[in-house]
């Protein structure tokens, strides 16, 4: 009796394991097998025959404040959509941890017909093979995209073609004490333009206290990739090469480039003379720095400036100016960076597909756009936004914001200020901090600093081109 | 009776094993999925200095997690000893960390070491001494981190020690004592000895433990400044999870280097440690 029993429980454990194995490599061909008509657009008449209602997930990365905004977004969606439509918005945490959960869901064939993917994951959806670009649904519609702010739907064109929705768009500003400029008999009205004036009145902000300790630091801002990013862009330098990977997928990062190396030295400068405070790269800690008065100048996105607000009440008067740029011969201006929507077209009906641009349509509406403005401070995505009175009441109360809305008008868009596109974007951000924080903290020379990082990238660049191309 | 451990062994343990070996030794597509046959060309990159500088990192962390950990709760326990007054409430005062998980524990460092607004520099501070760059100067930030995973580990250390020390026998001490044994001699050569399986036990434990930690560097780090804090398990992460990579591959054969080092570091200390200890 003994004997059969355990061979019989070997050949099932055999079988198992075999199973098991089997399912591990079959998942392998990740899925491109949708079909062409898998990424076209349908019109609205495959909801109107429908039945039934439609149900589909929108995968979004926003906290807080943000979260709340989202959940109002899509609970006025469902509301109005009249039974036809549900969209159920899942937070699927940061930018990050939401890509890397969109790229387990391809390789198990359970994506989401909605994402919201970080401006630097755009190269990567392209290439993916599952979206349906935006514009398909544009044309089809005959929907007015014009209204869409030509900065921000630059970012997300490919030859001129929009691929995915603009959902929230933040441009970087160089916020300001005030009271700390007074004290030292500064204008806050005249805020530098450039690294040069900005590095010159860092001078003239940094207070020490009797025993010689620095009690303010005249400049501070988190070792960010974003923020260099956009320093090149001011200057009107690509971040990478093909026409910032517009002409053609990007072969390599030129963040190693004399405007990027001028900028590394610039800051390092700064923190080794003592007028700049290195809190690292986390931005939370540049953040608190500022909003304890301990740094008077300090570079971060527009998104923070609710917080900034109210954090310093009754303590000091945050101004807000335009982002500097890299010389005073500079002639560019910031990227409009931020995330933006994509649908998902493979594994996905058409019902689904219709659904998800119902809801994008809605979230980019005038009214819609007001609100997600002023509960989010994110800069409208649609123009017509701002003419709302809920957005007008809002600016009134914080003119401090009025600073990016102009910054965003008064830009010529540009192959610089569309920024890079490439597929391992992240990582190159990563490296690109890598460079900076090594120079700042004195462990290499500025130049072989950005030069060793703009290598550490190539490998991540070639082999990503290779399996796309 | 040894079929369903065996299945549950072979599905959760030699299966994933199997898996990172064979992901090892192939490359990714963009969406992470295994692609080509690569060969060695994971573990061939691996030979650059970067990745001996990630090693050089893990050797450090651990060494300075593991032994100050060690000999400082050794040496508290020690201290305890002494039959004085409240001793069991500075027991369980010492042993407490243990009741915190990485994650708060990590959280309540980085409001410690914040730059501007942290504990730490606000203490300093009212020395007047200039601010310290915690966990933004190189050159810190790994003892920085390695003295909060002590502070982590103290607790856990501080409960097994009592208990072997708890476990000795009142005669030997006694019959020590009536030798004329006290203090050091006492401590050196009869309590640390009755120890050394609990001794041992920690070198081994924390030492594995100290190889896969991740928590606190994610919290505090993030590997940074400049690297300084790039644990091997760290790297793992970066490489598999981090920044919109997902270079499996790579990840899966570093993790298989961080094994083959967790073997031998073990084996070692059984081959040379062990032999010291003096089993009851």
């Amino acid at each position: 009796m003994r004997k059969p029993r355990l061979r019989r429980t070997m050949t099932a454990f055999v079988a198992l394991v075999a199973a098991a194995a089997l399912t591990a490599c079959g998942d392998s061909g990740s899925g491109t097998d949708g079909g062409n008509d898998a990424l076209d657009a349908p019109g609205a008449e495959v909801l109107e025959k429908a039945g039934d209602k439609t149900t589909i997930e929108f995968w979004h990365a926003m906290k807080g404040p943000n979260a709340a905004a989202v959940d109002q977004l899509v609970a006025d969606f469902n509301a109005q959509s009249g039974g036809k439509v549900e969209v159920k918005a899942v937070f699927q945490g940061g930018y990050d941890e939401t890509i890397a959960k969109y790229k387990a869901s391809v390789q198990q064939k359970s994506t989401p017909a909605l994402v919201q993917i970080y401006d630097i994951g755009s190269r990567f959806m392209v290439d993916s093979k599952q979206v349906v670009p935006m514009h398909k649904f544009i044309e089809k519609d005959g929907f007015n995209a014009a209204d869409i702010e030509p900065n921000i739907a630059n970012y997300y064109s490919v030859d001129g073609k929009m691929w995915s929705m603009p959902f929230n768009s933040s441009t970087p500003l160089l916020y300001l004490n005030k009271e700390a400029f007074e004290r030292a008999g500064l204008d806050p009205t005249k805020p530098p333009k450039d690294l040069t004036e900005i590095g010159e009145l860092a001078k003239k902000l940094t207070v020490k206290d009797a025993s010689g300790k620095t009690v303010q630091y005249g400049f501070g801002a988190a070792i960010y990739g974003w923020l260099l990013e956009q320093l090149l862009a001011t200057d009107g330098k690509e971040y990478c090469d093909n026409g910032n990977g517009r002409k053609g997928l990007a072969s390599k990062v030129q963040f190693d480039q004399e405007t990027a190396v001028r900028v590394a030295q610039w800051w390092t400068d700064l923190v080794k003379g003592g007028y700049a405070t290195n809190t690292g790269r986390k931005t939370d800690d540049a953040q608190a720095a500022f909003k304890a008065g301990t740094v008077a100048m300090h570079l971060e996105s527009t998104s923070v400036l609710r917080g900034y607000v109210d954090a310093a009440k009754g303590k000091f008067t945050v101004l807000t100016a335009p982002y500097p740029k890299v010389s005073s011969s500079s002639t560019g201006g910031p990227i409009i960076g931020g995330a933006s929507l994509w649908i998902d077209g493979v594994g996905h009906s058409a019902k689904e597909k219709r659904a998800a641009w119902e809801f994008v349509k809605f979230a980019s509406n005038p009214v819609e756009q007001a609100k997600w403005h002023t509960g989010t401070g994110y800069v409208p995505i649609n123009g017509k936004a701002l003419d709302e009175q809920i957005d007008k009441g809002w600016m009134a109360k914080f003119p401090q914001f009025r600073t990016a809305v102009d910054q965003l008008h008064a830009l010529p868009p540009s192959v610089a200020s569309a920024g890079c596109l490439l597929g391992v974007m992240p990582q190159a951000r990563k490296a690109s901090e890598d460079g900076l924080e090594a120079a700042i903290v004195g462990s290499k020379p500025a130049d072989q600093a950005m030069k060793d990082a703009a290598t550490s990238v190539q490998g991540a660049i070639d082999s990503y081109n290779k399996s796309v191309s | 009776m040894l079929m369903p451990s065996v299945v549950v062994f072979a599905l959760f343990v030699f299966w994933p094993l199997g898996r990172t070996l064979y992901l090892s030794l192939h490359g990714n597509d963009i969406f992470g999925a295994p692609s080509a046959y690569v060969g060695g060309e994971h573990y061939r990159e691996m030979l650059s200095g970067e990745f001996g500088k990630v090693l050089a990192t893990t050797a450090l962390f651990t060494l300075f997690s593991v032994v100050p950990a060690v000999l400082g709760a050794l040496f508290v326990v020690l201290l305890l000893e002494a039959h004085i007054r409240g001793v069991r409430a500075l027991r369980t005062a010492f042993a407490l960390p243990f009741a915190f998980s990485v994650a708060t524990a990590s959280v309540i460092f980085a409001v410690i070491y914040n730059p501007a607004i942290g504990v730490a520099n606000g203490l300093l501070g009212s020395l007047g001494i200039d601010r310290v760059n915690w966990l933004t100067d190189p050159s810190i930030a790994l003892p920085a981190v390695c003295a909060a995973t002590v502070w982590m580990n103290f607790g856990y250390n501080i409960l097994v020690l009592s208990a072997g020390v708890s476990a000795i026998s009142p005669e030997v001490v006694e019959a020590a004592r009536l030798d004329g044994a006290t203090g050091w001699r006492l401590a050196s050569r009869i309590t640390v000895p009755l120890l050394s399986p609990q001794l041992f036990f920690l070198v081994v434990v924390s030492t594995i433990h100290a190889l896969q930690s991740f928590g606190q560097i994610h919290i505090l780090t993030k590997g940074g400044p400049d690297q300084a804090t790039t644990t091997l398990v760290y790297s793992i992460y970066e490489k598999a999870f981090a920044f919109g990579s997902s270079d499996f591959g790579a990840a899966s054969a570093q993790a298989v280097v961080l094994l083959v080092i967790m073997l031998s570091c073990t084996a070692v200390q059984f081959g040379i440690l062990e032999r010291r200890v003096h089993y009851r």
